[in-house]
């Protein structure tokens, strides 16, 4: 699937404003921030640290919730969502993607991916294929049984890329993906990322300062003081 | 079975740290375990004794038991014979003895100390009692002798320099209110492990008894049962059918029992109790640390879909994984004591107001194993609920960003 403007919005923020209190200062991390997001658009959010980036990926990931405005994930109003309807929205729509990984160290890489789909109930027929499958789309299927600690920081990241892809989410949230890769490691990343999530449809939204990353999305969004330029 | 497999990962992760809650909750199973053993093992001899002792269920005329007699034998028992033949031919008894109970003085003809007796059909009883006759020196005495034979206790015989074959007198009321006298033969001493009974114990036949006190009466029939276990059920059927008769069970009469058991039941319940709190401090320790350390794990699984309570269960089958592998060694621990105690002959010294001592036995019950069993994979799993709901509720945000 190509990125189209006439698929419908995965993600549609209005006006949504986020403050936290730090001590006695009122930090306004998003001022009413809009933001659309169709299927098989891959998005990159870009701006300095403390602009807002990581705030407004938690509010898309569904981990965080906003003080005013609307939030839309895969058609869906989250504004007033339980904490439970919330973590089953996760579990069914969204996959993560982060700068450190963040693998189960006991989980072989075949468990890893599993585990999304043991949540989901997925058949152990169904399971066994779809991970297989994932794990060899990333270029893994060899190292299924090997643990995170016995895998490179690109085949860590490969997993963690298989485990947030392998339930076919509506949405990818991915935190700094290559923060902690190098050049060669992160360029084969971003493009196993796009082209995972064009070929699944589905949409992502990536914090990054790589400029490597931004220039392989299909669109840039540039935050500043917690608003969108 | 994956989530079991996860959690058991999850164990060995920290082996050092898990080992030493399986150890503690082993050894805290093992104490449990011994200890109840021992209790159940003293509680289940000590009924046996008593019921050996006294009999399963005991008539009485109805002013028997704790009534005041004017004069001997004015609450005892009158056609006891006929009723005994009845009680025989009821399904369960093993044995039915009449016994009189009577006091006086004992001579020898130097001097005269105060004696407690009981009458009793000496064949019968001792064969009933078996070991419990504890005869120290001579044997059983036997009954219709031109001169009624005695066994006597054995400070009673040292105070009356007696021994196998001496003559004695039995000095006693009768039941008109006048004293009787009768010569008898030392024919036993014996010993029933407490010295204040010792002195003051004298068994002869319940028809000499009968001919001092100038009665046909007895004090009471002790019905025998082939079950210690059937005692509750034939009491209330013998209650329904002799309305007329007072009737205790062995257990009402046991007031050692009693004790001991009151005892031991608030020693090892304590014991118990104070075990699972040891076994729910390591387990609240060792959970609580892998919580801390794995928080950013949490918030990892939280932010992909696990609920709360699915990240609480993961802990709580951890927990369950520690405190079930600590309760089979545990367990295990305590079959080891328990075989070698068998085997080992050691013996405890005797307890207060006896003196005779008793072999260090612990009993198995596979019902305290389970108990057992349950309480601590029960704590353990409490102990896992309360170590990770907090965390798995914690804000995703925070989770993560936990260093």
């Amino acid at each position: 699937m190509t990125p189209g403007t006439s698929s419908a919005p995965v993600v549609r923020f209005a006006a949504v404003t986020k403050n936290y209190r730090v001590g006695d200062t009122l930090v306004r991390a998003l001022r009413g921030v809009n933001l659309e997001v169709r299927a098989g658009e891959l998005i990159a959010l870009t701006g300095p640290s403390g602009s807002g980036k990581s705030t407004l990926l938690n509010l898309c990931g569904l981990i965080d919730a906003p003080d005013e405005g609307a939030r839309e994930i895969a058609g869906r109003p989250v504004n007033g969502c339980s904490e439970a309807q919330l973590t089953s929205m996760r579990r069914e729509k969204i996959g993560f993607i982060f700068q450190n990984f963040n693998l189960v160290p006991v989980m072989s890489a075949y468990d890893n991916v599993e585990y999304p789909l043991l949540l989901l109930g997925t058949p152990a027929a169904e399971r066994r294929a779809r991970v297989q499958e994932a794990l060899e789309r990333v270029g893994l299927g060899g190292l299924a049984a090997r643990l995170p600690d016995a895998l490179s920081g690109g085949q860590r990241q490969r997993v963690a890329i298989a485990r947030a892809l392998v339930k076919s989410p509506a949405l990818v949230i991915a935190d700094e993906p290559t923060g902690n890769l190098d050049s060669t490691t992160a360029a084969q990343i971003i493009e196993l990322l796009r082209e995972l999530t064009h070929e699944r449809g589905a949409a992502a939204v990536v914090a990054t300062h790589d400029e490597r990353m931004t220039q392989h999305c299909d669109r840039v969004v540039r935050l500043v003081d917690g608003a969108v330029q | 079975m994956k989530w079991l497999l996860f959690a058991w990962k999850n164990v060995l992760r920290n082996r050092r740290r898990s080992l030493m809650a399986l150890g503690i909750t082993a050894v805290g199973t093992a104490a449990v375990l011994v200890g109840g053993g021992f209790a159940i093992f003293t509680y289940d001899t000590l009924r046996e004794v008593s019921a050996r002792d006294t009999g399963h269920v005991i008539l009485a005329e109805r002013n028997f038991f704790g009534g005041d007699e004017d004069l001997p034998m004015q609450n005892g028992l009158a056609d006891s014979d006929a009723l005994a033949q009845r009680l025989r031919g009821l399904p369960g008894v093993r044995a039915v003895l009449p016994r009189l109970q009577f006091s006086g003085l004992i001579s020898n003809g130097d001097k005269s100390a105060v004696f407690i007796g009981n009458g009793v059909v000496p064949e019968t009883d001792f064969r009933v009692r078996g070991v419990q006759t504890g005869f120290v020196e001579g044997e059983p005495f036997a009954a219709g002798t031109a001169v009624p034979e005695v066994a006597i206790g054995k400070e009673l015989a040292k105070l009356m320099k007696a021994k196998v074959g001496s003559s004695l007198t039995l000095l006693a009321t009768t039941t008109e209110g006048s004293l009787n006298a009768v010569d008898v033969i030392v024919r036993g001493v014996i010993s029933v492990g407490a010295p204040e009974i010792d002195r003051r114990l004298v068994l002869t036949d319940v028809a000499a008894v009968q001919k001092l006190l100038l009665t046909d009466k007895v004090s009471t029939l002790s019905v025998y049962l082939k079950d210690t276990a059937d005692t509750d059920a034939f009491a209330a059927r013998l209650a329904a059918e002799h309305p007329q008769l007072a009737l205790r069970t062995w257990f009402d009469l046991a007031l050692f029992y009693q004790s001991v058991r009151a005892l031991y039941d608030r020693i090892f319940g304590m014991l118990g109790a104070i075990m699972l709190v040891i076994v729910l401090f390591a387990m609240m320790n060792t959970l609580g640390m892998a919580v801390a350390e794995r928080t950013r794990e949490i918030g990892t699984l939280r932010a992909i879909g696990t609920q709360p309570a699915e990240i609480v269960r993961n802990f709580v089958l951890e927990g369950v994984a520690i405190g079930g592998a600590g309760a089979l060694a545990g367990m295990a621990i305590a079959l080891g004591v328990t075989v070698f105690l068998t085997f080992s002959g050691i013996q405890m010294p005797a307890p207060p107001g006896r003196s005779v001592g008793y072999p260090l036995l612990i009993h198995f019950d596979a019902g305290l194993y389970a108990l057992t069993g349950l309480a601590v994979v029960a704590v353990s799993t409490f102990a896992a609920y309360l170590a990770s709901a907090k965390a798995a509720r914690k804000p995703i945000t925070e989770a993560l960003a936990h260093v």
